[in-house]
């Protein structure tokens, strides 16, 4: 195919001679100024791969950072609500950063290369709050969006794929660490991350590999169920494992129009990634400690298990009273589990003390008429699915 | 770990001085620490010359300052002779108007009276903190909420009056009532001076209003010249202090504050002593004592974007000329000199100037304020010859082509200016000392060299001064406080912001 790539309003990622011969479906999704596969041929099918097989996606256009300097790792440490002052070099963590009024800018994860050269990977475009935010800092920052292609590989079989690429003793890798491999020459870092759930690993190399590193993955992974996953199904895993999404579950401070619209890390179930007994000040502590002292928290993110097998979409939620006391941001028919889950915004106390006699008002549309569905539900851990797979060391080799 | 202090202070200008004064008064133990080898950091001889007398709300609450002062008048020069002599004595003013600007006279006083209600208006909020926006507390509310009264006290009439001029320029509001060019150009000079605003800009007006407010809610009246400079007042107020038990450290440059768990421990200094306090007020300019002193990792990324946006540029250099003799102004006699002579012909003279600025260039025709006070005061002269101070508005922090190359150019730029009203003004000088607002940076540890330690502008006074979040002398810290003239209500020499500082040091203290 011959794409002519200056006429395109949206950029390629690497991959894409690739994914686009792939996707059978045509079906495309916009994602952070590139296009990349929303289905390659069924979601049903490519969320099977993660749960049963291994899935690969296209990461690319995740931003990515990269932070060079002296005080590189006081930095990090003061952008992100997370103490990271113990970092060891090739580990990764998952963090949120916050603006002063503690109200939660995004997440991602921040890659410790080495003491003074870290990596920001996230779904919000950074540059230009990093850069106010390093004001003072002395620093070297860079959006490396473009310089990496970055591929997701996850599910059961997903380290002995990798293992057959060529990742040797990748089983030892712990969750959350790193480690540089070469492979046919050229240099991948390999992480033990991802947003499904399962066991899984993200890839970074130079986009010059990239369609080698492709087919070279998809040929280790011809015995052990390999299949390129789209973004719809991205979605149902990540349901499944109780990820939140900036954009669908809360929304960036960045992005919001309405400071009411801002939410705070204990708003959205990220409270388990703030510090406040951090020796050192991060953006938003202030804030956050004063929330904290005085109980000013205004909502909660929680997971809901819905009576019934149909999707709460967007659903409202009701108290007893039929009160409206909040709202389902993302909800899934679990395949997996069988269960009707959603994750969902509620008004505390809502969520909180009181757990019980909540509703959701589903329209669930049949053949151009709604059926308004009344279902209970009950307030549940959001991480859904979480198989012990996911963290074992060594990791499942087939 | 040993605490001598009850409050160490970061620099020793008038407004720490006059903080220290009313803390020591509370039987505080203070500490000064400024980096120059004397206190008064820009109220000194060299910068600063005639300014507003302290008013009894800031007297009633220090030690007696012991100087004799006298009022000055200020002469608007004219290249025809014509000069205007304004003293803010209505009997004499009257006279000179009818004189010089007969259409003008009724409408001057109106518009004086006017102004005056509405500077009094903005006074009454200068003598205490203003409400904190941004916090949600009763008292902060309550305060906005008297402001708003205040200003609707003033009566129907004026209260539209007032929201209407509040954002205007001082040119349509002169050029609508006056004649006379040297009266439009003489209220505007006072309405631009020390600021980054054209008389066309809009909220040139409230920069005169705030000028007013210091200034006896008059327009020329409530000048003062020191006997012996501004040094006098320095000296006097250093001496009561140290009397009060407050120590003094010259040549000692702060580096940090140490802070520990968001709380201010003390200050290092740039020999690297560190002395403890558990409350430390910077009377730096603001965005050295938070990107300098306190450090961006103390700060929010909003809080630092609002502190670098703090308009900061100096736009007023100053150069002092030692002279041979007293040089012959056209139609002025040499005691006249010891006031405040304006080279501010009119609005447009100071327009263009201010076009130059704009783009940081000189103007070949500088806009100046000059006096020679050695001629009533011999304790101003400078080994028995006497000086002549000229002020230079618009002469910009940061000139295209660096003022390393440019000072030439500038001084000469003044002394063409000066000869239209003074021909033989070179043949008089002996030395000549010029300084710009980037030696005023570097010189007074001023970042931007500005008056005010940051310009008088609507959206940087009162609750927002120096930024939203950071009012109320307070800092995001614990323990640290400012009270130089970046705070409320601004610069000058009034002494209002150390006092406030200290009152709002003290209750928490
Ligand atoms: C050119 C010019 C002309 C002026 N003319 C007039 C006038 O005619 N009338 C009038 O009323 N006002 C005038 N002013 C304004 C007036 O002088 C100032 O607004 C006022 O003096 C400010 O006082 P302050 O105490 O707040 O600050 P400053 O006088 O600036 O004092 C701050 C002190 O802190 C010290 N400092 C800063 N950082 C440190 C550190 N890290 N460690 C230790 N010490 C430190 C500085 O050295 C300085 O001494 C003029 C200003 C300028 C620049």
């Amino acid at each position: 195919m011959n794409i002519d790539l200056t006429q395109a309003a949206l950029k390629f990622t690497p991959f894409h001679n690739r994914t686009s011969r792939a996707c059978r479906t045509n079906s495309w999704y916009r994602w952070s100024g590139y296009t990349v596969v929303a289905e390659y041929s069924t979601t049903e099918l490519e969320y099977t791969a993660t749960r049963n097989g291994t899935s690969v996606m296209d990461l690319t256009p995740m931003y990515k950072y990269e932070i060079k300097g002296e005080r590189a790792k006081e930095f990090i440490n003061y952008f992100v609500t997370r103490d990271l002052s113990e970092m060891k070099d090739n580990t990764v963590a998952y963090v949120i950063w916050c603006n002063e009024a503690g109200k939660v800018v995004d997440d991602g994860t921040v890659f410790c290369l080495n003491q003074n050269e870290f990596k920001i990977c996230c779904a919000v475009k950074m540059q230009t709050w990093l850069k106010d935010s390093a004001e003072g800092f002395d620093l070297d920052i860079n959006d490396v969006t473009d310089d990496i292609a970055a591929l997701s590989v996850q599910g059961p079989t997903s380290c002995s794929v990798l293992k057959n690429y060529g990742a040797t003793n990748l089983e030892s890798l712990k969750p959350f660490e790193s480690k540089d491999f070469t492979i046919d020459g050229y240099s991948v870092l390999i992480s033990r991350t991802g947003f499904t759930g399962d066991l899984g690993y993200e890839l970074w190399t130079n986009p010059e590999n990239a369609e080698k590193m492709w087919d070279s993955l998809m040929e280790s992974g011809k015995h052990l169920k390999i299949r390129p996953m789209g973004m719809h199904a991205l979605e149902m895993v990540r349901i499944e494992a109780g990820f939140i999404q900036t954009g669908t579950d809360f929304v960036s401070t960045e992005h919001a129009l309405r400071p009411v619209r801002m939410r705070s890390p204990y708003e959205i179930g990220m409270g388990w990634l703030v510090h406040l007994t951090k020796k050192d000040y991060f953006i938003g502590k202030r804030a956050l400690k004063a929330e904290k002292e005085n109980g000013t928290t205004e909502r909660v993110l929680v997971g809901l298990d819905i009576e019934g097998d149909k999707p709460a979409h967007g659903a409202v939620i009701y108290n007893k009273k039929k009160e409206d006391v909040g709202i389902v941001t993302a909800a899934l028919w679990s395949p997996t589990l069988k269960r009707n889950i959603a994750i969902a915004s509620l008004m505390r106390p809502y969520g909180t003390k009181i757990k019980d006699d909540i509703f959701v008002e589903i329209y669930h549309p049949e053949e151009l008429e709604y059926k308004k569905i009344w279902a209970t539900c009950k307030v549940v851990k959001r991480q859904f699915y979480s198989p012990e797979r996911r963290n074992m060391v060594p990791a499942e080799v087939y | 770990m040993s605490i001598k202090y009850d409050v160490i202070i970061v620099g020793g200008g008038h407004n720490a001085l006059i903080c220290a004064n009313v803390l020591a008064k509370k039987n505080k133990k203070v500490l000064i620490c400024e980096a120059r080898e004397t206190c008064g950091g820009l109220l000194t001889n060299d910068l600063t010359n005639f300014t507003p007398s302290f008013s009894n709300k800031v007297k009633s609450e220090i030690d007696n300052i012991s100087v004799d002062h006298s009022s000055v008048s200020t002469i608007a020069l004219s290249e025809t002779g014509h000069h205007l002599k304004l003293t803010g004595n209505i009997y004499e003013d009257k006279k000179t108007l009818e004189q010089l600007a007969p259409e003008d006279v009724d409408r001057y006083f109106k518009l004086q009276k006017k102004l005056s209600l509405f500077s009094k208006t903005l006074g009454s909020f200068m003598h205490s903190s203003p409400p904190r926006i941004l916090h949600k507390s009763f008292s902060d509310y309550f305060k906005l909420f008297k402001l708003g009264l205040n200003v609707r006290l003033m009566g129907r009439n004026s209260f539209n009056e007032f929201a209407r001029m509040i954002g205007l320029n001082i040119a349509d509001e002169l050029e609508d009532n006056f004649k006379n060019t040297l009266l439009q150009g003489l209220i505007s000079h006072d309405a631009i001076t020390g600021s980054n605003l054209g008389p066309r800009s809009p909220g040139s007006l409230i920069n005169l209003l705030f000028r007013m407010a210091n200034h006896d809610n008059s327009l020329f009246g409530g000048i003062q010249q020191v006997k012996g400079g501004v040094n006098a007042v320095m000296k006097s107020l250093e001496e009561n202090v140290i009397k009060r038990g407050v120590e003094i450290k010259t040549s000692s440059s702060v580096k940090r504050c140490i802070i520990e768990n968001d709380q201010v421990k003390g200050i290092e200094l740039d020999d690297g002593t560190s002395i403890h306090a558990n409350t430390v007020i910077s009377s730096a300019d603001p965005k050295s004592t938070y990107l300098c002193l306190l450090g961006a990792e103390h700060l929010d990324t909003d809080f630092k974007r609002r502190i670098k946006h703090y308009r900061a540029k100096g736009r007023v250099s100053k150069l002092q000329l030692v002279l041979s003799k007293i040089p012959q102004f056209t139609n002025l006699e040499s005691k006249d000199l010891s006031q405040r002579l304006v080279i501010s012909p009119s609005i447009d003279y100071i327009e263009e100037n201010f076009n130059y600025s704009k783009f940081e260039n000189l103007s070949p025709e500088p806009i100046l304020e000059l006096s020679v006070p050695s001629v009533e005061d011999e304790l101003l002269c400078h080994n028995g010859n006497h000086i002549m101070n000229v002020q230079i508005q618009y002469a910009p922090f940061n000139v295209k082509g660096g003022w390393e190359n440019k000072k030439a150019e500038c001084i000469n730029n003044v002394l063409t200016t000066l000869e239209k009203y003074a021909p033989e003004i070179r043949s008089c000088i002996l030395e000549q000392e010029f300084i710009s607002p980037n030696d005023i940076e570097k010189n007074f540890n001023v970042s931007g060299g500005h008056w005010h330690h940051g310009e008088i502008q609507i959206d940087q006074l009162f609750m927002l001064r120096p930024i939203p979040g950071a009012a109320q002398y307070k800092t995001p810290v614990s323990g640290l406080y400012m009270c130089g003239a970046g705070t409320h209500p601004g610069g000058g020499m009034t002494g209002i912001p150390g006092k406030n500082a200290a009152h709002e040091v003290l209750k928490n203290i």
